[in-house]
């Protein structure tokens, strides 16, 4: 079993490394920028912000360790930029080998399509954990290394948390490159429609009616200053998303195991 | 059982045929050649026979699987090889690490083998290969777990004229063994030289279901003669030789006839030039079918039903 997702896993290797590299640096060149901040008085500064771009970034105690992390860090690289670059990676996972023609070949193996599906989806997991191991073990140096300090079961959970989250969004990847053929749409489509799913999330929070609506945002479930600032954990929010990366790949499996491959 | 046994098979796309109404049997130890121009539907049932498609009506098993029946077909494929048109392997990634890979699922124990035979750079990347190396990596690919039946589609488009022969010679030895072989080709003289069968398909319908040996006779071989004297085309209508034209300096036909009649006639001309070679797949189509079409009086679209016809009779 798991020949597949090693496979793939491997072929991704170097991307992983390059991503958990970049990622580390981008996050210790932000830490550096801390210590001269602090002279500024960053909680006005954040005030002048409009209520929705408050919530779109989680700007909050920006002039703490913890709330500058989650926003600099979390609410920018984690949430957004991983969040797109997991739906993009999915997006590309099944659509990519139809269109490439490697999908036939692979499918003229004994192995059924829920398998290659399957695995192809566990075969993200090591840029997840490598990602989610690493860069907080950086984080956590560096903020030490700039005379701060930081709740280190916060930090964990932060990442931990994350997961769930990253992991929905490489459903949306994955559904999209079941149900379209071309792999470029199908890439592209997913960073729409995660960017998209944000945006309604940001905007609906900032008004008091609208609220619920962003619950259909995965970005809803994980909020990072709210973890990092106040220490509270979203346990079922982490819950709503398994759940619903479950239902996207439901979903997936079904679309795929219908599709013609290479009409 | 039959090796392959499809009863009505269909796909269509949409209102477009892919293939209609395929019935006939592929038998355990036989090479068959699936043979048509390109468009024909060739692919569509190679990928149909392999569950990458699904029917649009009737069906087909492979190894004793329905290839509707999802998990009976996966246990059918550990004794399948396959050889697809186009070759998709991971450009990024050396010959080697996809045998390995393919061998981690369904197995490798005649590799070595395959490799003292057809010669792949496995230590480079694929995306540095030529069209013949990628279809040799395809080939040890297809016949490494020692399969009991490989379907390929166009195996040889690629294949240098030497690695071409060590491959027609690989096939026989490998009936010899028993392994059925199902593959599909436009070239009428690789089929000619390693099948046992042929199937021809036309606008994705079967119009012929034959014998090599019955095809080839039927097909006729093509002449051209150039004499010295200017000769009449007329002169070479003799029994057998049909499709007569002068191209200018040469006289060109297709000839089914007794070549003791064709040697003959040949022997009264002072000769400056005569070839006499196997037809290109178009006029064995003309031909074959062509010749029925006119003696029903029918236009060609009624043609392939009138043989389809006869086929299934058969």
């Amino acid at each position: 079993m798991l020949e597949i997702a090693r496979y793939e896993a491997e072929r991704r290797r170097r991307g992983t490394v390059a991503l958990t590299v970049g990622l580390s640096i981008l996050s210790l060149f932000f830490l550096a920028f801390f210590p001269s901040m602090a002279d500024l008085d960053l909680d006005a500064y954040a005030e002048a912000f409009p209520p929705a771009f408050q919530e779109a970034f989680g700007i909050q105690a920006l002039g703490t360790i913890e709330g500058f992390l989650a926003v600099e860090i979390y609410q920018f690289l984690w949430l957004l930029l991983l969040g797109l670059y997991l739906a993009y990676t999915a997006g590309g996972l099944i659509a990519g080998d139809v269109e490439r023609d490697r999908m036939d070949l692979l499918l003229s193996l004994p192995v059924s399509r829920a398998r290659v599906l399957g695995e192809k989806f566990v075969s993200l997991l090591p840029v997840l954990v490598t990602l989610n191991v690493v860069v907080p073990i950086v984080i956590y140096g560096g903020v030490a290394a700039i005379g701060e300090s930081l709740d280190p079961v916060d930090l964990a959970m932060v990442h931990l948390l994350s997961i769930p989250y990253l992991l929905a969004c490489a459903g949306i990847g994955l559904v999209l490159s079941t149900a379209v053929r071309r792999a470029d749409v199908a890439r592209r489509g997913a960073i729409a429609a995660v960017f998209a799913l944000f945006l309604v999330d940001s905007v609906s929070a900032s008004s008091a009616d609208f609220d619920w609506v962003g619950a259909v945002s995965p970005t809803y479930h994980y909020n990072p200053t709210e973890i990092l600032v106040e220490g509270t954990y979203d346990i079922t929010g982490a819950g709503i998303l398994l759940a619903l990366t479950a239902v996207l790949l439901a979903l997936a499996l079904v679309r795929f195991r219908r599709n013609d491959v290479g009409a | 059982m039959a090796t392959i046994d499809m009863v009505e098979l269909t796909k269509r796309y949409g209102s477009v045929v892919g293939v209609e109404a395929l019935s006939f049997s592929v038998e355990e130890g036989e090479v068959f050649g699936f043979l048509g121009p390109n468009g024909a539907g060739k692919t569509t049932t190679i990928r149909t026979l392999l569950g990458l498609l699904s029917p649009t009506t009737g069906t087909a098993t492979v190894l004793g699987a329905d290839v509707r029946d999802e998990s009976a077909l996966i246990e059918a494929k550990r004794r399948l090889g396959y050889v697809p048109a186009d070759l998709g392997f991971d450009e990024g990634a050396t010959g080697e690490r996809i045998l390995d890979y393919h061998a981690s699922i369904k197995g490798d124990t005649r590799r070595e083998e395959l490799l003292d035979l057809f010669t792949p750079p496995l230590d480079r990347q694929v995306r540095e290969y030529s069209t013949g190396n990628k279809q040799m990596l395809a080939l040890v690919q297809a016949f490494m777990h020692d399969p009991d039946l490989v379907i390929m589609d166009e195996p040889t488009s690629g294949l240098d004229p030497l690695k071409q022969e060590r491959f027609y010679e690989f096939v026989r030895e490998e009936r010899e063994r028993g392994t059925t072989i199902f593959f599909s080709s436009h070239v009428l003289s690789e089929v000619r030289r390693i099948c046992d069968r042929v199937g021809i398909l036309r606008e994705g319908q079967l119009v012929a279901l034959e014998d090599v040996e019955t095809l080839l006779n039927r097909g006729g071989k093509r002449v051209r003669v150039r004499t010295v004297d200017d000769v009449a085309p007329e002169a070479f209508d003799i029994e057998g030789a049909f499709d007569i034209r002068s191209t200018g300096e040469a006289i060109e036909f297709t000839y089914a006839g007794e070549y003791d009649a064709l040697i003959a006639l040949l022997g009264d001309h002072r000769l400056l030039d005569v070839e006499i070679d196997e037809p290109p797949l178009e006029d064995v189509f003309m031909h074959y079918y062509g010749e029925r079409g006119s003696d029903d009086g029918e236009p060609d679209a009624g043609t392939d039903d009138a043989v389809a016809q006869e086929v299934s009779d058969a």
